[in-house]
């Protein structure tokens, strides 16, 4: 007979069935052990899901609704006169006609019976019925299209029915305007469906112009060539003509929300990794422990002559059926979970952002991705254990065990392992990005150190165990350092859990801190009013002054602040979010954190000339530094701006936002509209009655809610602390894989001792003493982790919070002292509860068939 | 015909300072189709030679052949090929793999050696029609007896049609009936299959069944009798004991 390495299929086949049956004979363990890589699986898959839909929902590009050849706006987003771009436009080659519109996509607030129906938002364009006729021809189902000179008429897609079935030709329906609400008159239904998600509205230009409280500006131009044009030559031509202040064919995008949740997102990510990570060393300690359990049917195989490499394929096998499980489930959860992500963003984003429903879309590159990661987990922890296997000397599975010779825990372990905490500890000091870098060093530092740590970690805490276990704290400490590398590997496993836990906790009291600060100097005022969404303002509709002087009219009222709101980009296309104030009014109703000087010097240099303020994020991410001056990019072109300070707030710290004044933001930016009202009341003013006085003016403007600033910012810190407590309940389920690792380590340790059990329980040792020591040894483990899990988590939450802090948030390091002792508690707890079922077997072995075993 | 032979076979264990020798230059020759049986006191060498004997374990000097090939030439892989198409071996524990039926514990080391698992398992299921498991097949080791058990491991050394049987005590423990059933099945191994068998026991009345005895003591062959038909166990427990004794 010969080798046929033709018929290599054969013996994998074989392989891959009694790998199954071997996990099936060992279905809890292989349950258990799967759990960390289906965690992560899950995660990373959830993540890689849920981010591409957002993506999606936050970048649909305003595509030309009419059917035109082109659309041109300005590269702000913002509108601009009409008269010079229409010219410039018409006059180039090809075009056949032009005409000019504005339109914006907002958030409907619900207004009863009356309203849109289902329709959470709407496009409201406003066209010029005449220009807009040369351009294209809608086709009319019922009533007409718009004439020039109607006034408070609409023309609304067919497909509104399904949302609004009232509405019909001769019927009306209001709408929030920054004049307050507007009833417009249906005169005609279109005969296409329409864009349901944001249905467009047909109005005249200048109902919509007064809608925004742009009167005389458009930001759109719709453009139709000459039949048969070269449309790449002519879209050339045209951004000639126009210049550099407009882009054609290209709708804005929420770039900066889509950073913010980014970060967010990037949180889960790195859990998911951690994850894996403990996956992955969950798997290593499975098949060591499997190799040492199977020692007999290894030896056995290779005495009928399966080679090594055969037998290191049999667990790598093994652990891929594991990983493809895992993965398998893994990718069914993260599904399930990016679906649950999907509907509560959706329920923010009717109460925050105003967005509508986002769907979740399947993208096969992320289930690929996320699939290749837990296999490639699953292979690399199989591997080593697997080599090891391969190394089983046929003579095993004849011989009894020889007695485990103590491994001298390796001298380098501890010099590598020092160097790389020191390198660590280094970059942690730097106190920039390269901060989290030297947190993940230390770790794997702790990681590699901890085999040589065992012994005098195991000396220096079993005198503490004295106290309740007498001499059964001295044989589990023996019996601990007999296997280092096995004891470093569980109480690893048990570090990374703890110290992702004592990290969360210092990580939460300082967002708390830094939060707090922050809702410190926007909820200063009385009374506030929001618009429908905070956070995202492009498809929101303020009001104009009107609004702000009524308040100011109220007799309780002292002040009133205002906020207004328009999007800008710098030279090279870096989207910007412009928030603009009155300086003399807005300090006194709210304020900013600043990094340097006070707010009242920032608050000055808003008061003259074209100074800026930046958020930190802002400025890291255009790269400019204060004192800088830089071009930006306005409704009236580029315009110099001066970087005057750095401002945070809380409502544009996790954003690319910039402070100018309200009467540049009029000049550059023709936007008068307010969409954020604060109110100082007079001192002796009843609160109550105010609000019930502003909620009456507010009936005419529905888009607007009144909160009493102290109640609303007590709702917000609701919300937050609920996300943080999800934080806390992910640390927990990391905590899950390092229980399995202690509890897989205190079984095998067992299963390795069971003869000397039977000696111990034959010469006189109770039940009750075997019990002790294998508890003994799983609380040795236990402190033995959760002190690396401190200090590992210590030095992980101050990196991630330093490198936090250099995009310029003032991000105050707490030491988590109530995260530490968490910390302890749990590694204990899980300690002596993964210690439950391995201790009960071992007291109740059978002596006589313990002195047998081999 | 010799199809073993060994030259100044040793075998130390322990290190230089505390020597432990457990074989000590053994001279051996087996012929081809023999039934040979090594004897001797617990500790007396009769596993580690065997072992030396079939690629398990490397002698610490001396030379093993088996036919052309000197073992401590090969390479590992060299060397597993060898025991899975050469040697056959027979254990007192642990033969079988208790995740894989009887069937596929015998078409193992054809699966290793990259036969189609149809022919391999067609191959054991004739190898155990052979030890008279044909109704056993399907089941699983812990679901067989003792004897049973050894007679699937008899199987598995027998389906590779291999150059030498290799037995460590394969009765050592089995009650007697059991081990009657196993011995006489090998000794129609040699007898019917033509197989070539060496037996390591300490019971005389299984080396009885033996073409040939060689008597071990502290690593060395003291003693080397060819019997003449059915050897007597009484007369082979006297000559152990005395050796024992001397
Ligand atoms: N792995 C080993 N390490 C040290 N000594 C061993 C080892 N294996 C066997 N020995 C010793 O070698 C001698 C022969 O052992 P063995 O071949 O098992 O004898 P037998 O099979 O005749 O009982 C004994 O003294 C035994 O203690
Ligand atoms: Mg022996």
């Amino acid at each position: 007979m010969t080798a046929q390495s033709s018929n290599f299929g054969s013996t994998v086949w074989q392989m891959t069935l009694m790998g199954l049956r071997y996990l099936n004979g060992r279905r809890l363990r292989t349950a258990l052990t799967t759990v960390a890589i289906v965690f992560g699986v899950a995660m990373i898959f959830a993540i890689n899901l849920a981010l591409p839909s957002m993506q999606e929902a936050f970048q649909q590009t305003i595509t030309s609704f009419t059917g035109a050849d082109l659309s041109v706006t300005s590269v702000s987003g913002e509108s601009f006169p009409p008269a010079a771009v229409l010219e410039q436009i018409s006059s180039v080659d090809q075009v056949k006609a032009v005409t000019g519109i504005l339109h914006r996509q907002f958030s409907l607030p619900t207004l009863g019976e009356s309203s849109l129906g289902d329709t959470t938002q709407i496009d409201l364009v406003g066209v010029d019925p005449a220009s807009m006729e040369n351009v294209h021809q809608f086709v009319i189902s019922d009533g007409r299209f718009l004439e020039p000179g109607d006034s408070g008429k609409a023309v609304l897609p067919a497909g509104i029915a399904e949302l609004a079935p009232q509405l019909g030709v001769g019927t009306t329906f209001p709408l929030i305007t920054a004049g307050g609400l507007k009833f417009y008159t249906v005169v005609g239904l279109l005969a296409e469906q329409g864009d349901l998600a944001a249905p467009e509205i047909y109005v005249s230009l200048a109902d919509a112009q007064a809608a925004f409280n742009q009167p005389g500006l458009i930001n759109t131009v719709e453009v139709l060539l000459e039949p048969g044009a070269n449309r790449e030559a002519a879209a050339a031509d045209i951004q000639q003509a126009v210049g550099a202040g407009f882009t054609l064919d290209q709708g804005s995008n929420d770039s900066n929300t889509l950073a913010a949740m980014q970060v967010g997102f990037a949180m889960f990510d790195v859990l998911g990794m951690l994850a894996l990570f403990l996956g992955a060393f969950l798997i290593f300690n499975t098949f060591r422990t499997v190799v040492v359990e199977r020692r007999h049917d290894l030896g056995m195989l290779r005495a009928v002559g399966a080679t090594r490499r055969q037998i290191t394929l049999l667990i790598v096998i093994e652990s891929l059926i594991q990983g493809l499980i895992g993965t398998a489930i893994g990718l069914l959860i993260g599904y399930l979970m990016a679906q649950g992500m999907i509907s509560v963003i959706n329920v923010y984003a009717t109460d925050f952002f105003h967005r509508g429903s986002l769907s979740l879309q399947f993208s096969l590159s992320g289930l690929l991705g996320a699939a290749a990661i837990g296999l490639a987990t699953a292979l690399i922890a199989g591997y080593w254990p697997a080599r090891a296997a391969g190394k089983t000397a046929p003579l095993e599975a004849l011989r009894p065990a020889t007695p485990a010779n103590i491994q001298r825990a390796a001298r380098w372990s501890l010099i590598v392992g020092i160097g790389i905490m020191l390198l660590a500890v280094l970059l942690l000091l730097t106190g920039n990005q390269g901060a989290a870098g030297g947190a993940v060093l230390f770790l794997m530092g702790m990681v590699v150190t901890a085999p040589a740590l065992v012994i005098p970690v195991a000396r220096l805490i079993s005198p503490l165990l004295s106290f309740g276990f007498a001499r059964e704290g001295d044989i589990a400490r023996s019996n601990l350092v007999r296997q280092p590398g096995r004891a470093a590997i569980t109480a690893s496993t048990l570090m990374i859990g703890l110290a992702t836990l004592v990290m969360i906790a210092a990580m939460v009291l300082s967002f708390a801190s830094l939060i707090n600060s922050l809702a410190d100097v926007n909820f200063s005022s009385d009374l506030i009013l929001l618009p429908q969404s905070i956070a995202v303002y492009d498809n929101v509709i303020g009001a104009d002054e009107n609004l702000a002087n009524r308040v100011r009219a109220l007799p309780e009222v002292q002040d009133v602040g205002t906020m207004r709101y328009a999007s800008a980009a710098t030279a090279d296309g870096q989207a910007l979010q412009v928030m603009g104030i009155d300086p003399n009014e807005y300090s006194k109703v709210a304020s900013f954190t600043v990094n340097e000087g006070s707010p009242d010097a920032a608050f000055a240099a808003l008061g003259s000339g074209r100074n800026a303020l930046f958020t930190a994020i802002a400025l890291s991410t255009v790269g400019l530094k204060v004192g800088d001056d830089f071009m930006l990019q306005t409704a009236e072109g580029p315009q110099t701006y001066h970087v005057a300070g750095i401002a945070n707030d809380l409502f544009t710290f996790k954003i690319a936002a910039i402070f100018i004044s309200q009467t540049n933001l009029a000049a550059d930016f023709h936007k008068t509209e307010d969409i954020m009202l604060m109110i100082n009341l007079a001192p002796d003013a009843d609160k109550q009655a105010a609000l019930v006085d502003i909620q009456t003016i507010l009936t005419d403007y529905p888009q607007f809610t009144a909160h009493l600033t102290g109640e609303y910012r007590d709702e917000l810190a609701n919300v937050t602390s609920g996300a943080l407590i999800l934080m806390y309940g992910l640390a927990f389920l990391i905590l899950i894989p390092a229980a399995l690792g202690l509890l897989n380590t205190l079984t095998i340790n067992v299963l390795e001792r069971t003869r000397e059990i039977g000696v111990v329980r034959a010469v006189g040792g109770s039940r009750t003493q075997v019990r002790r020591v294998v508890t003994a040894e799983a609380l040795l483990l236990g402190i033995f982790g959760a002190a690396m899990g401190v200090l590992a988590g210590v030095a992980m939450s101050y990196g991630f919070i330093a490198a936090f802090g250099t995009v310029g948030w003032e991000m105050p390091y707490f030491f988590p002292v109530a995260g530490i002792i968490a910390a302890v508690i749990v590694g204990v707890l899980l300690a002596l509860f993964a210690a439950v079922l391995p201790a009960r077997n071992a007291a109740r072995l059978d002596i006589i068939r313990a002195l047998q075993y081999e | 015909m010799s199809i073993v032979h060994t030259e100044s076979l040793t075998k130390v264990y322990g290190d230089v300072s505390q020597p432990i020798p457990a074989v000590r230059d053994v001279n051996l020759t087996v012929e081809e189709g023999e039934f040979l049986a090594i004897m001797g006191p617990s500790g007396s060498g009769k596993s580690t030679l065997l072992y030396m004997l079939g690629g398990l374990d490397k002698p610490t000097s001396g030379k093993v052949w088996l036919r052309d090939s000197e073992l401590s030439a090969l390479n590992d892989d060299a060397l597993s090929r060898m025991r899975r198409t050469e040697f056959g071996f027979v254990f007192q524990f642990f033969n079988l793999i208790p995740v894989l039926t009887a069937q596929e514990n015998v078409a193992i080391p054809l699966i290793l050696d990259g036969v189609p698992r149809a022919r391999a398992l067609k191959q054991a299921d004739d190898a155990l029609a052979r030890v008279g498991l044909a109704d056993r097949t399907m089941h699983r080791p812990t679901e067989l007896s003792g004897g049973q058990q050894q007679r699937v491991a008899l199987a598995r050394a027998l389906v590779t049609t291999p150059a030498v049987i290799l037995a460590d005590e394969p009765t050592g423990n089995l009650d007697s009936r059991s081990s009657d059933d196993v011995v006489q099945m090998l000794r129609r191994a040699v007898d019917e299959w033509k197989q070539t068998l060496v037996l390591v026991t300490h019971d005389s009345r299984v080396a009885a069944f033996a073409d040939r005895i060689i008597f071990l003591k502290d690593g060395k062959i003291v003693d080397d009798n060819r019997l003449k038909g059915r050897g007597n166990a009484d007369q082979i427990r006297e000559q152990l004991s005395k050796m024992v004794l001397s």
